[in-house]
């Protein structure tokens, strides 16, 4: 385990959390038939970096994802997005914030079929009724390359294009952090790479914090950190991560 | 394949309920329908046989004119009786005499009237041939002692020693000597009936001493009925005709159904096909979506080796269970709605004998398997499509209902709606109804077919200002529901044909009723009016306007009748009054010849329809036969424009009277003095006919009111067939609406993750909801209005002409009901759309 933790982190400088879970429990079912997803699991997402979250099938990363998004709610334990409470909030409250302070890449389904791409990105203000933030919109359409395609429905794109109307989506409202949920999982490797690299770019570029769940170690190797999942608890976390090592990690935790 | 289809039902049951319920209901009302019509039928059959059936014989004069069910005859000799007693077989002859007399009750107001007929005639001494039976007192001697049926003395509160008056129309004051029932009832139905001995009945009712209505015959024991009337006929003089009594039961039989039960059947028959229609829409619909979502395991059962026949009565025996269930359930609620306007009906004082419902077999048999094969019908289509399913496409991704609308349907719903449409144009203005209502079933099937074109750019401008005022979920919503044209065209139809045939109704009443306020306030010119009740035979006396015309408040008066007469053997309603005092009262446009004031004794006013359509001109002699049989010559001195308010002809009074059995008025016109306000001459001849206790004193506006009343009734029928069509179409909607949610919710699950919240949601399915009503509602409502023109206009002219007119506040209302139904159809769906688990629905791979 030890060889994971890289001497980097101590040399990293000290970032506040975006988000933190504390002593997070998730259990589904009741009784014999009781799933504990999560297991007094605390962990915090740093602002500004690009987060990878690992694990086998069934380690509880999906279900921390949900919950870090608010999503879903905990059985125990807290849950913190900024200095919020997500336990405390409301649907109503919970709406407004995955609206106004989180984004979101699905793996797949990530576009309402009806609606142009353009108004799929512009979607989190229709439906909050702001007024649409141009300039940085600007910047994130030019970032993810989308200029001449802002007409199009869903499925008059690419599945990479798709992806790429997605992130900017997710990143349309400047949101605290950006969930991606195994997002390159439906596409070939090359565009996954350019998908990979948008998620990067939004954060070394524009300053975003992305936190990605995925089971792909190449896809891991895009971020800044990993943290690795198994059996609802943290197992381990590794900086500056690229492919070899987090594979080599994996076995460790599968074994 | 039987277990596939078993536990298919039980994983859609909630579906297919609500599916199940709009064939159920069509059912009912089909079931009850005609369970209705044989008990109606039944009881009336047993009424007649205990009215009529105690004689052996009737004769009555042969001089019988019938026009719309009234019936005015001819009187023949008394004295004939003693001849026919003499003849070998005969036991009893009584004389019988029939005409109107409406009663007083304690109170001073009239029993009956507005509605049931209020009889008058002779006591007949023979207990076997006299229906009644006293109960209370005894049988008239004098002539003002009458017997009452105990219905009117107990809605009167008379009792036997009381003093009342009975208008025949004459006001004759009796005494009542007798109470008595009919059959064991309290009467004949809810009509009054009042007696007279002979001699009585003959000053008062007829007013002709040795005249009668008819002659009853009883026969002696072991003498047939048609040995009677064989040997009856025999010695009969001409005019006079003899009928046995079976045949007279017969006779009144055919009459009732053609007339009041066969326009029961027909209205209810039209409840039951439209409710049918438009849950064979919905079925179809349902099916459709099932099948479409079926595809991915219809295909896997094609790939594990079923063959198509087998995918097919998958989901065909799952149409058969609904349609199986769902006629059980229809026929036993058909039952109950039967029992229920039976009630009503008795409630509303149309007392019918007693008696359980008739059932046939018949009923048992015809309307469950209308609703089966409407069910397997309907789901034909849907069930061949899914058993063309590619085996390969159960390796295919999402199982959506993309179906788009075909161009084979696009071309033969617009060959249909085309010709349609020519069909109704020409024929409303050629007048033939038959080609305009052929083009009416045309048109609509068109719509219906080229429905999923017209969805799309439909569900665009329907949806545009919602999606104007309502944000995302309004723009979601306009999309949604533009998204299978095909789908939503089919949700729709349900609505636009229940809506359509509404508006029809609807438009037709409203002509109607705008049509009579044209027609009298173009012919009546009067102040004031007194008018009969249009049913049941009551009239006014001719003694009114003498009384009414003394007074000083009031200028002239005119009485106005009306009565049958016969020319080249039709038979033709004519309107009597005095020419001379009709004079600035009643006046009917005359377009060729002198004004009907002018009218002399010897001549006759035409409408002009009839006119034209018999060649007949000004100075053109008729011959016309009046019901005393006599026939006159009288010339046409004026053509008129037709109208509500007058007949076919018009008839000077001195004329009418030479022939006339009973001199009855139906409306007296009143013209009030220069400078007599209304009210004042009002007050003035109501104390001036209190004796004659006439209908109430209108003014021209309330007489319209009045004589438009029952129109309203009909609406308000209409209505009720609104509510109908409105709430099977709406389950129809909310069907829809479950499975789209169904199938989109992925979708669902995305919006409310990316930040939407329930209000949102709900509201999204809601506006989608009012986008397919609103589409079905103004579907249904141009081609309502365009079929109620067409029909209406065909109907055109004639003796009572109609003229189409738009009846805005109906169409408002029924506008603004098709768009809440709508909202209504939205909620539950809108719920558990909102309700929705996102992780559950993000990790559903669809």
């Amino acid at each position: 385990m030890g060889a994971m933790t890289s001497t980097s982190t101590l040399l990293a400088p000290p970032r506040p959390a975006v988000a933190r879970a504390l002593a997070a429990t998730k259990v589904y079912g009741t009784g014999d038939q009781a799933v504990r997803a999560l297991e007094d699991l605390t962990v915090e997402i740093p602002g500004g970096r690009f987060t990878a979250i690992m694990g086998p099938s069934g380690s509880g990363k999906s279900t921390l994802m949900h919950c870090l998004a608010g999503l879903d709610t905990l059985t125990s334990g807290q849950v913190f997005i900024g200095d919020t409470e997500l336990g405390a909030l409301s649907d109503r409250e919970l709406t407004a914030l995955r609206r106004e302070r989180v984004g979101f890449v699905f793996q797949s389904f990530n576009l309402m079929p009806t609606l142009t791409a353009w108004e799929n990105i512009t979607l989190p203000f229709a439906l909050a009724g702001h007024k649409i933030d141009t300039e940085w919109l600007d910047l994130v359409i030019g970032t993810v390359g989308l200029g001449d395609r802002l007409r199009h429905r869903p499925s008059e794109l690419s599945g990479g294009q798709q992806q790429r109307v997605a992130i900017a989506r997710a990143l349309a409202t400047r949101p605290d952090l950006v969930f991606a949920d195994e997002p390159t999982g439906n596409l070939d490797s090359t565009t996954g790479a350019e998908v990979l690299e948008f998620l990067r770019a939004a954060v070394r570029d524009m300053g975003q914090t992305v936190v990605m769940v995925t089971h792909d170690p190449v896809a891991a190797g895009y971020a800044d950190a990993v943290v690795f999942l198994a059996d609802g608890r943290t197992v381990g976390a590794m900086e500056q991560p690229t492919p070899e090592r987090v594979l080599d990690a994996l076995k460790t935790i599968g074994s | 394949m039987l277990r596939l289809v078993i536990s298919s039902v039980r994983a859609h049951v909630r579906r297919l309920l609500s599916t199940s319920l709009a064939v159920c209901l069509g059912v009912a009302l089909l079931a009850g329908t005609m369970l209705l019509g044989d008990t109606l039928r039944a009881n009336f059959d047993s009424l007649f046989q205990s009215a009529l059936g105690s004689s052996d014989a009737v004769v009555r004069s042969s001089n019988t004119l019938t026009t719309d069910g009234e019936f005015a005859q001819d009187l023949i000799d008394g004295s004939l009786a003693t001849e026919l007693s003499e003849i070998d077989g005969i036991a009893v002859v009584a004389p019988q005499i029939e005409g109107f007399g409406q009663l007083t009750g304690a109170d001073g107001e009239k029993l009956g009237g507005e509605g049931p007929p209020t009889f008058a005639g002779n006591w007949i001494d023979d207990p076997d041939l006299n229906p009644y039976e006293l109960v209370e007192g005894r049988a008239p001697v004098t002539n003002d002692e009458v017997v009452i049926n105990r219905g009117a003395a107990d809605d009167g509160d008379l009792a036997v020693g009381d003093r009342t008056i009975v208008a025949t129309p004459e006001p004759v004051e009796v005494e009542i000597v007798g109470i008595a029932t009919f059959g064991g009832e309290d009467g004949l139905g809810p009509t009054t009936f009042t007696a007279f001995s002979l001699a009585g009945a003959e000053e008062h009712v007829t007013g002709q001493p040795g005249g009668v209505t008819a002659l009853l015959v009883k026969a002696d024991d072991g003498v047939s009925q048609e040995a009677v009337v064989s040997r009856v006929a025999d010695v009969m003089p001409n005019g006079v005709e003899v009928i046995s009594g079976d045949d007279l039961v017969d006779e009144a039989n055919d009459e009732i159904n053609a007339d009041f039960v066969g326009f029961l059947r027909i209205f209810l028959t039209v409840f039951a096909a439209v409710a049918l229609l438009v849950a064979t829409f919905s079925i179809n619909n349902t099916f459709s979506i099932i099948a479409a979502q079926r595809q991915r395991s219809s295909a896997l059962l094609r790939a594990i080796g079923a063959d198509r026949r087998q995918v097919f009565w998958s989901l065909a025996g799952e149409s058969i269970v609904v349609g199986v269930v769902a006629s059980a359930a229809g026929l036993g609620l058909g039952f109950a709605l039967a029992q229920g306007l039976k009630a009503l009906f008795d409630a509303f004082g149309f007392a019918l004998p007693a008696g359980g419902l008739t059932v046939s077999t018949t009923t048992l048999v015809i309307a469950p398997l209308v609703g089966i094969l409407i069910t397997m019908l309907a789901s034909l289509a849907p069930a061949v499509r899914a058993s063309r399913v590619a085996p390969l496409a159960a390796l295919r991704d999402v199982a959506v209902d993309r179906s788009a609308s075909s161009r084979w349907r696009l071309v033969a719903g617009s060959v249909m709606l085309a010709g349609g449409v020519v069909a109704v144009v020409t024929g409303a203005s050629s007048g033939a109804l038959g080609r305009a209502g052929l083009g009416a079933l045309l048109t609509a099937a068109g719509i219906v077919a080229i429905g999923p074109v017209a969805a799309r750019p439909a569900g665009s401008v329907i949806g545009a200002p919602i999606a104007r005022s309502r944000g995302v979920p309004g723009v979601l919503a306009r999309r949604n529901a533009m998204r299978s044209p095909r789908r939503t065209a089919a949700t729709a139809s349900a609505l636009m044909i229940g809506i359509g045939v509404v508006t029809v109704f609807t438009a037709f009443a409203g002509s109607l009723k705008s049509s009579v306020d044209d027609n009298v306030s173009a012919v009546i010119d009067g102040d004031l009016m007194i008018a009969a009740s249009q049913f049941g035979g009551g009239g006014l006396s001719p003694g009114i306007v003498d009384a009414v015309d003394a007074l000083p408040e009031v200028d002239h008066a005119v009485g106005v009748g009306t009565g049958p007469v016969s020319i080249d053997g039709r038979t033709r309603q004519v309107t009597v009054l005095d020419p001379v005092a009709s004079t600035g009262l009643v006046v009917p446009d005359v377009v060729d010849g002198s004004a009907v004031a002018e009218l002399g004794d010897e001549q006759v006013a035409v409408s002009e329809p009839i006119a034209d359509d018999n060649g007949w001109k000004v100075g053109t002699e008729l011959d016309v036969r009046f019901t005393d049989g006599s026939t006159e010559q009288l010339e046409v001195a004026a053509v008129y424009e037709p109208s509500t308010t007058i007949q076919d002809l018009v008839v000077p009074t001195v004329m009418w009277e030479r022939h006339a059995v009973q001199s009855i008025d139906t409306i007296v016109v009143i013209g009030a003095a220069d400078g007599v306000d209304i009210e004042t001459a009002r007050s003035a001849v109501e104390s001036a006919t209190t004796t004659f206790a006439p209908p109430d004193v209108l003014t021209t506006e309330e007489y319209v009111a009045d004589a438009t009343a029952n129109i309203n009734q009909i609406l308000g029928l209409v209505y009720v067939m609104l509510l109908l069509a409105i709430v099977i179409a709406l389950m129809g909607i909310a069907n829809t609406l479950s499975l789209s949610i169904y199938e989109r919710v992925r979708e669902l699950a995305l919006l409310r993750a990316v930040g939407a919240d329930r209000a949102q949601v709900r509201s999204m399915i809601r506006w989608e909801s009012v986008v397919i009503a609103v589409f079905g509602t103004i579907g249904g409502v141009a081609l309502g209005l365009f079929l109620g023109w067409g029909l209406v206009t065909a109907r055109g002219a004639g003796s009572f002409p109609i003229e189409f007119a738009v009846p805005v506040s109906q169409v408002v209302i029924i506008g603004v009901a098709g768009a809440i139904a709508g909202i209504v159809a939205a909620v539950r769906p809108a719920r558990r759309a909102a309700k929705l688990d996102i992780i559950d629905a993000l990790a559903a791979s669809a």
